[in-house]
């Protein structure tokens, strides 16, 4: 145990003191926080503001059109009301000059209670945000004009035509913020699988450091391979706990200056699970780079056969979705059983709403079974995998090397 | 009591047998050579001689005990490949080396700090290792193997890639070592190294023992049949019947007789033809003859040629 000890304290204190160590401590929450407020910030601001023109002969419903695309929820747009025999060459010119950005034509109907026709020619058709807004507004234009027509009076209206709001309410009959608790499991879902896939790699990675520059010849005269695996696995291991510690650390102290004013919360459970399920995932996944590590001698042959970690990560990624919309499904009880996925999708199943307990209690004995298989894998892999270098083993040799004591 | 003791030992590799059926013990206050070719089981021997790979059979004693992980704190080891952590500092990897062998932080230090003295690299004390040069490496390496005062110090080629310079001073702390009663046991190619230090050594050659004992049993069971002869004049006599193989580089020549007795009888037919005989020295072989001459008997000539490069 003094060994594990002894290694785990010189790959912990040789990490820490690293540069690498301190920039993605301070860069990764930056860029992190950056990219999140840059996106919320786009995403709120993102209101078209296109330059149409609209050729009508119906003034009424050409200015109605034009109060809605100016003011509207989602548009600042310009527009230009021009008579209906405008030529279209004119226009066609203005936007390839890129003066406007595509014209509308609004053709009455024949018949009177049809509808009139509307042809919208944009400068490229791929600008969705603007004929969607076009749309929208149009719609509600029409209404309005049917409604004033039934003689609807225009607060009425107004009234009508204003948005619902749907209160979601928790178990307890307390008003929930459910976006903010998808926000958490989102964030917390993806520190998950950053750190994962970051720190596990770095347990093959600084066994393969340590076979190329060939100091494990040194430490095996005296430690037992099981014991340099384990020391290897804690110490990266407590590196990572440090740096998403520092980072929580940091992330309770902001939300605490800023009050309550944002509405995220983390509560407690979801803390505590948080962490029982990253040491378990990250164990699991160590394990099995360790595993990789050994069987490899470089980085460039670790490269390849890095994306038997990334499937499982690749694949938890995508039930993120379903998972999300339906966390009590069927199909979600069932990957999230399965120990490499468990991690991260149980975690993401209890920070959206508690699972049964022996939900919890049957994904953490098969992680904790897992982890021991793996280790016991990766330690007999290691064993051998370390001594025996040049050659690249087979599936073959590695089963022999299982056997092998 | 033998320090170590190998009991018919054998290793096989996939298809490669790495050792096979090899005893040999050690005894304490001896410096033991470990010697063989290229490829012919030396570190295979080594590694299992300190439990890092297990025989297939046979069986591995330290200390006269039946081997057990617990013996390997009173073991210094130095690996044919060197390594050591490129971005520690010298002192602390020395403290990490020597806290793994047991030592409290404290002494692991003060030992370092008095060895890096013993062996002239002080200077190199602060630097992180990837800025020494091989060479101080090797003796950081050399240091680290040495940090808890083993009683066996088994090194795999210590002295390989050292200016003579460096070379002298690690042998000479070996001869001080091996002097303060440890046994030391270290394996090489170079047989002038081994005639000068080691007082017993075993031959290895495709992982079979082909030749061991003390230097004395070994240099004397051979004929003393080796002549050097300095001359001027005719050179007839060479082709003496009793001569085996005659070199002559151009008035020295280095000859191989059939029988100890022989050399009288050329220096007989030297006189007799008048050749001035400048020096006619009787020899031994020497180590590197007769591993050259062993080695090429366990492949057969031909294939020895690609092989032997002592």
């Amino acid at each position: 145990m003094h060994n594990v000890w002894l290694i785990a304290k010189r790959e912990y204190t040789e990490r820490i003191k690293t540069k690498g160590f301190l920039i993605a401590t301070i860069l990764i929450p930056l860029l992190m926080g950056g990219g999140l407020f840059g996106v919320a910030t786009l995403a709120a601001k993102s209101k078209t503001t296109s330059h149409i023109a609209v050729l009508t002969s119906q003034l009424q419903l050409a200015d109605d059109l034009k109060q809605e695309l100016q003011n509207g929820k989602d548009s600042q747009m310009t527009v230009d009301i021009l008579p209906a025999r405008t030529s279209h060459a004119v226009l066609d010119q203005e936007m390839a000059n890129k003066e406007l950005d595509g014209y509308l034509v609004i053709v009455p109907a024949t018949d009177a209670g049809r509808r009139p026709t509307f042809d919208f020619t944009p400068r490229s058709t791929a600008d969705i945000a603007t004929s969607s807004a076009i749309e929208e507004a149009l719609h509600h234009v029409l209404t309005k004009e049917y409604l004033a027509a039934k003689g609807v009076s225009e607060t009425e209206t107004a009234a009508l035509l204003a948005p619902v709001t749907l209160n979601v309410l928790g178990k307890n009959g307390v008003h929930g913020n459910s976006r903010s608790s998808f926000l958490v499991a989102y964030v917390l879902f993806l520190l998950m699988y950053m750190v994962v896939l970051l720190y596990g790699m770095n347990v093959a990675r600084s066994i393969i450091e340590e076979k190329t520059s060939r100091v494990f010849e040194v430490l095996l005269a005296t430690v037992k391979p099981d014991e340099l695996l384990a020391g290897k696995i804690l110490g990266v291991g407590a590196v990572g706990l440090t740096q998403v510690g520092i980072w929580m650390v940091a992330a309770g102290l902001l939300a605490a200056r800023m009050g309550a004013t944002s509405g995220v919360q983390i509560s407690t459970p979801q803390v505590v699970f948080f962490i029982v399920y990253f040491a378990l995932g990250y164990t699991l996944y160590s394990a099995a780079a360790a595993a990789l590590g050994a069987m490899t001698n470089s980085e460039q042959e670790l490269q390849q056969l890095n994306m038997f970690l990334m499937m499982p990560l690749f694949f938890s990624l995508l039930m993120l979705t379903p998972v999300v919309t339906n966390p009590n499904s069927l199909m979600s009880r069932i990957v999230s059983q399965i120990p490499f996925c468990a991690p991260l999708l149980m975690e993401l199943r209890i920070s959206i709403s508690m699972p049964q307990p022996w939900e919890i209690a049957l994904s953490i004995g098969l992680i904790l079974v897992t982890i021991y298989a793996v280790l016991w894998v990766s330690s007999r892999i290691y064993r051998v995998g370390i001594l025996m270098y040049g050659k690249k083993p087979n599936l073959p040799e590695i089963l022999r090397w299982l056997k092998y004591s | 009591m033998p320090i170590v003791e190998l009991e018919k030992i054998r290793k096989v590799y996939d298809t490669k047998v790495a050792v096979e059926g090899l005893s040999l013990t050690i005894e304490s206050g001896t410096m033991f050579g470990l010697l063989g070719p290229n490829g012919s089981g030396k570190t295979s021997t080594i590694r299992m001689m300190i439990g890092m790979t297990v025989p297939d059979s046979g069986s591995v004693s330290l200390f006269g005990k039946p081997f057990d992980r617990k013996a390997l704190h009173r073991v210094g080891y130095l690996p044919e490949e060197r390594g050591l952590y490129k971005k520690m500092k010298v002192l602390d990897q020395l403290v990490f080396l020597g806290q793994l062998h047991g030592l409290s932080e404290a002494t692991a230090r003060s030992r370092s700090l008095a060895w890096c003295e013993r062996v002239q690299i002080t200077e190199a004390i602060e630097k992180k290792t990837e800025e020494l040069s091989k060479g101080m490496q090797q003796k950081i390496q050399f240091i680290a193997a040495l940090l808890h005062e083993p009683e066996l110090i088994i090194m795999d080629e210590p002295f390989s890639g050292l200016d003579p310079v460096n070379a002298e001073l690690l042998q000479d702390t070996l001869i001080d070592l091996r002097k303060e009663g440890k046994a030391v046991l270290f394996s090489t190619h170079r047989m002038d190294q081994v005639e000068k230090m080691c007082d017993a050594i075993a031959l290895i050659s495709r992982g079979k023992l082909v030749l061991s004992g003390s230097m004395r049993e070994v240099k004397s069971s051979y004929p003393r049949n080796r002549v050097h002869v300095v001359f001027s004049g005719d050179e007839a006599f060479l082709q003496n019947t009793e001569v085996e193989e005659a070199k002559n580089y151009a008035g020295v020549a280095e000859l191989k007789l059939h029988t100890e007795a022989g050399a009288q009888k050329v220096l007989a037919e030297a006189m007799a033809r008048g050749t001035v005989i400048h020096r006619f020295d009787v020899k031994e072989p020497t180590l590197e003859e007769i591993f050259i001459e062993r080695v090429r008997a366990s492949f057969g000539d031909e294939e020895a040629r690609g092989i032997v490069d002592a």
